[in-house]
């Protein structure tokens, strides 16, 4: 029986908004790089490369059997936890705005944050199909012993949470709030997805509300954080950045000011190319076509999550989901911050924003996504086909659409 | 997996999404025209364009009050990290305290602080030099120039740092000059650098053209501030005019200053027309011409003033000597006080006091300079008794030296009192005559005939036996009267026995007057009387004028050459 073909419409969907990111990187940034680096190509000419290095990874993992990242979860994580230690090596870690985020990568610099959330989905959904105990207990099917050891506190929940908690450790140190919430997020989801019992999560309130109040005794975050609920209120201070980010959503109105002719990247708009790229497609494409943005991620949520539901095997369902909702909810979250939604903090829109590491990541995550559709079960057919090794068909046009 | 829960999480990040989709509506559909109009105000800045302010030209199109385009420097205390720093990598190139400009950059909520207006090229570059930007920037803007200097700086006047006027024609056209300024909108960034800019809509000042003629204002200037120095007086006016038309040709004041280099305020008031005095003598042509044209007296008519003295109202009015019996015309001639005391009772207060009033005392000229007074002249009814003859002789009466000019124009063109006018053209930026000031008749004073019998008379003050031989010009015949009055002393209230205003005016040449002058020297020292302190002075002008003018030699009939 011949295996579905990968899923057209998410790839589709991601080149679709690469393209579009390209065009607003080039937007954002023409005027910012002729002021300070002299060619307006600058970061134009680095984003094409990020561009054509996540397609290599999309291609790479998207012809790989995602299976094989079962082997890889424990070395994607570790490598992932190591290369987040680095960023405080001094002349490997480059800091910014009073945050060392980044290290040094020769010709440009790695977000390491941006791989440890592609490394947490990879190893809890590897972790939530390991049947530990399987074998000490004779006649336990692996299926039971996988629900028994998810569902017990401490394999299912406390072991780990506390990988979970030791990433986050490292990012609130930098600190990295942004990608320490959505790391935690994207962790708790797949535990939730994994089956771990409700009452656990609830006892997590306790600790982490104290937690939080914790972390948000920083005056300065607490402020960031309560801003977004009336930005207005301190437009020049606290709440300048989402109000810039409003301005423009409000000055594209409709149809937009045009590609290139937005005026809030003129240094009203912090990070136009990165943090708040989204601001800025409103500003110049406009209600109508910002309206596709968000279409195409919802459209990726929902082809993610028919495809978790239609392969067979525990590992792959989780997998599936756990990328689409790693990328469905950064997507969501930038969103949210630009429209004033959520509090403000920096994340970029995948496939869209410039930075090397969230794109590669982001495309990657999109090529496993699509070797998962690849395991598909034909409609209808109820039959498990564990055995994906099997020949490609030999036929001409699926061969060629294979390509 | 769970699928519920897969179904559960997904719902939620699908409403999320929904919530993101119903907010973009909100903001980029429903709150969309204040958003952009928010944006806008933040995008476009409107400034104003100062329009280029007018030109004030001479008679001859010559430049007196010109603009220049300087830069001002501006700081952006919200960029600044360390004003103390910046202060003091400023303070040595303007010249300006460190203390006060780091206060003046440390309020860092501004996003706009003058440091210095109007600065020179060389500290614009020594500044730009050091690339300050954004933290400090320049603005340009017009700074008014005096390409002259101090030439007729009391007629002129001047601007504030704003560039509005505040003196002088500069003030009282400053509607004319100023022009309309206009408005751009300038594109920005959030750094507050102009990226593009609309079309400004300022109109150009219109420009005036003075009476005044350059060289004659130079002439005159030099001779006055050389007489003040040289008798080392307080100092003092010269206004010469064409007495036909009421042109002020030149207008000189001493002391004098600088109109881009002020100080002492004191010395920018317009003499001429601000600050008044007791004419003395030169008044006495006034009771000349109403005792003539009322035909109460002839010129040969006899004065007995052989006592040298004579009694009204209880005061004794003395001749500086014993001059005997003289005809009306040698009473003027030799300015005998006796004489006129008693032509003045001959004709009567009433009537002496029309003529005053009619010769333009009392009121103001006009002349379009600022701060003119019209004086102080007493209604016969408040005379006292020896008020008569305080009168006669040019006391009790204060007046202005323009006003004393003005006067004499009239009995030396026929007897005309003239509007003098010192702005004769409006002129459009293109240079089109938008408004044209024509001569304007007061009205007649005095007949013509009056008017020539006058000026023989006044012709012989400047002649042997006259008092004012000293106001001789070469080859013209001058009409003339000198005057010596005294001040009154602050402290006393009384006429002061050491300082006087020694004044000369009269027309040149006398039978078709070209130029009429009145020089007044406030308290000279050593010399006093009129004759010897003002009318040199006359005389010099009017000599140097006369050869600028190419007016010829009544005896000769030659015109004499400007050499050199």
């Amino acid at each position: 029986m011949k295996l579905p073909e990968f899923d057209r419409g998410i790839l589709l969907s991601a080149v679709i908004l690469v393209a579009t990111g390209i065009f607003m990187v080039y937007s954002a940034t023409a005027v910012m790089a002729m002021r300070s680096e002299g060619g307006d190509f600058t970061f134009l000419a680095r984003h094409l490369v990020s561009v054509g290095v996540g397609l290599l990874a999309l291609l790479v993992f998207m012809f790989m059997d995602y299976r094989h990242l079962r082997k890889l979860s424990i070395v994607l994580l570790v490598g992932a936890f190591a290369l987040l230690l680095l960023v405080f090596v001094p002349g490997l870690g480059v800091s910014a705005n009073g945050a060392r985020r980044w290290i040094r990568m020769w010709p440009s610099t790695f977000q390491p944050s941006e791989l440890a959330k592609l490394a947490v989905v990879v190893f809890m959904a590897d972790y939530a199909c390991r049947p530990f105990g399987a074998r000490a207990t004779p006649g336990m099917n692996a299926a039971h012993a996988i629900r028994r050891k998810m569902e017990h506190p401490v394999t299912g929940f406390l072991i780990p949470l506390g990988v979970l908690f030791l990433i986050q450790g490292v990012l609130i140190v930098q600190p990295d709030f942004g990608a320490f919430m959505s790391i935690g997020i994207l962790g708790m989801s797949m535990l939730f997805l994994a089956g771990v019992r409700l009452k656990y999560f609830l006892m997590l309130l306790p600790v982490g509300v104290p937690l939080m109040v914790y972390l948000l005794q920083a005056p300065y975050r607490l402020r960031r954080v309560t801003a977004f609920l009336d930005p207005w209120k301190d437009a020049h201070g606290s709440g300048y950045q989402l109000v810039q980010s409003l301005l423009s959503f409000g000055n594209g109105g409709l149809f937009g000011t045009g590609l290139g002719e937005g005026r809030q990247k003129l240094f009203f708009l912090p990070e136009p190319h990165t943090d708040f790229i989204f601001s800025m497609i409103g500003e110049e494409l406009g209600f109508v076509r910002v309206l596709p943005v968000v279409v195409l991620f919802f459209y990726i949520l929902y082809r993610g999550y028919r495809i978790s539901g239609q392969v067979p095997d525990p590992f792959g369902q989780l997998l599936a989901l756990g990328v689409t909702l790693m990328l469905a909810v950064q997507a969501l979250f930038h969103m949210a911050v630009t429209t004033g939604l959520l509090p403000t903090k920096g994340l970029p829109l995948p496939f869209v924003s410039y930075g090397g590491s969230s794109l590669l990541v982001s495309l990657a995550a999109t090529g496993i996504l699509l070797s998962v559709s690849r395991h598909r079960e034909s409609l209808g057919a109820a039959v498990r086909r564990p055995d994906f090794r099997r020949p490609r068909p030999r036929d001409h046009r699926a061969g060629y659409k294979n390509l | 997996m769970n699928s519920r829960r897969a179904v559960f999480l997904v719902t939620l990040v699908a409403l999320g999404f929904l919530t993101v989709v119903l907010r973009l509506v909100d903001l980029m559909i429903l709150e969309h025209d204040w958003l952009s109009q928010r944006a806008y105000r933040q995008h476009v800045r409107s400034e104003t364009v100062a329009a280029p302010r007018g030109t004030i030209y001479d008679a001859r199109m010559r430049e007196l009050a010109v603009n220049r385009r300087v830069q001002s420097v501006f700081g952006v205390p919200k960029e600044i990290r360390n004003p103390g720093q910046m202060a003091g990598r400023l303070s040595r190139v303007l010249g300006l305290k460190k203390t006060a400009l780091a206060e003046r950059l440390s309020d860092r909520d501004k996003g706009f602080v003058w440091l210095a207006r109007k600065v020179d090229e060389d500290t614009v570059r020594a500044i730009q030099a050091m690339n300050l930007a954004p933290e400090i920037g320049f603005v340009p803007e017009t700074k008014r120039t005096y390409p002259k200097g101090r030439l007729a700086s009391h007629v002129i006047g001047f601007v504030d740092i704003d560039n509005r006027g505040t003196e002088g024609i500069e003030r009282i056209f400053e509607d004319v000059l100023r022009g309309e300024s206009g408005r751009v909108m300038k594109g920005r960034d959030a750094l507050g650098q102009a990226l593009s800019s609309g079309e400004d809509n300022a109109q150009t000042g219109h420009d005036l053209v003075l009476t005044l003629d350059e060289d004659l204002q130079y002439i005159v200037e030099d001779a006055l501030n050389e007489a003040v120095e040289h008798h080392r007086a307080r100092g003092g006016v010269s206004v010469m005019m064409d007495p036909y038309t009421g042109r002020v040709l030149a207008m000189a004041v001493n002391p004098t200053f600088s109109p881009e280099h002020r100080a002492r305020p004191e010395n920018w008031r317009n003499r001429a027309v601000t600050d008044v005095y007791e004419p003395g003598s030169t008044f006495k042509a006034i009771l000349a011409a109403a005792a003539l044209e009322e035909k109460r007296v002839r010129v040969s008519d006899r004065f007995d003033c052989s006592e040298g003295v004579i009694e009204v109202g209880g005061r004794r009015i003395h001749d500086h000597k014993r001059l005997g019996v003289l005809t009306f015309e040698e009473v003027v001639q030799k300015s005998s006080n006796v004489g006129m005391v008693k032509v003045a009772q001959i004709l009567g207060s009433e009537t002496y006091f029309r003529y005053i009033t009619a010769f333009g005392f009392g009121e103001k000229t006009g002349l379009t300079v600022s701060g003119e007074v019209k004086g102080l002249l007493k209604a016969p009814k408040n005379w006292s008794g020896s008020s008569i003859g305080a009168m006669a002789v040019g006391y009790e009466v204060a007046v202005t030296p323009i006003q004393v000019l003005n006067a004499y124009a009239a009995i030396a063109n026929g007897g005309v009192l003239m509007r003098p006018y010192i702005v004769s053209d409006v002129l459009d930026s293109e240079g089109r005559v938008v408004k044209r000031f024509e001569p304007e008749a007061v009205r007649r004073v005095i007949s013509e005939r009056t008017s020539r019998i006058l000026t023989e008379i006044l012709e012989t003050v400047v002649q042997d036996g006259g008092t004012a031989v000293n106001a001789s010009v070469l080859g013209n015949r001058v009409a003339g009267k000198t005057g010596t009055s005294r001040k009154i002393d602050r402290q006393t209230g009384r006429y002061s026995r050491t300082r006087y205003y020694s004044s000369f005016v009269g027309y040149v040449p006398s039978q078709n007057p070209k130029l009429a002058m009145i020089v007044v020297i406030d308290e000279p020292k050593g010399s006093i009387y009129g004759g010897e302190v003002a009318a040199p002075v006359f005389r010099k002008i009017a000599e140097h004028a006369l050869i600028y003018l190419n007016i010829p030699r009544e005896d000769t009939g030659h015109v004499v050459l400007v050499s050199g």
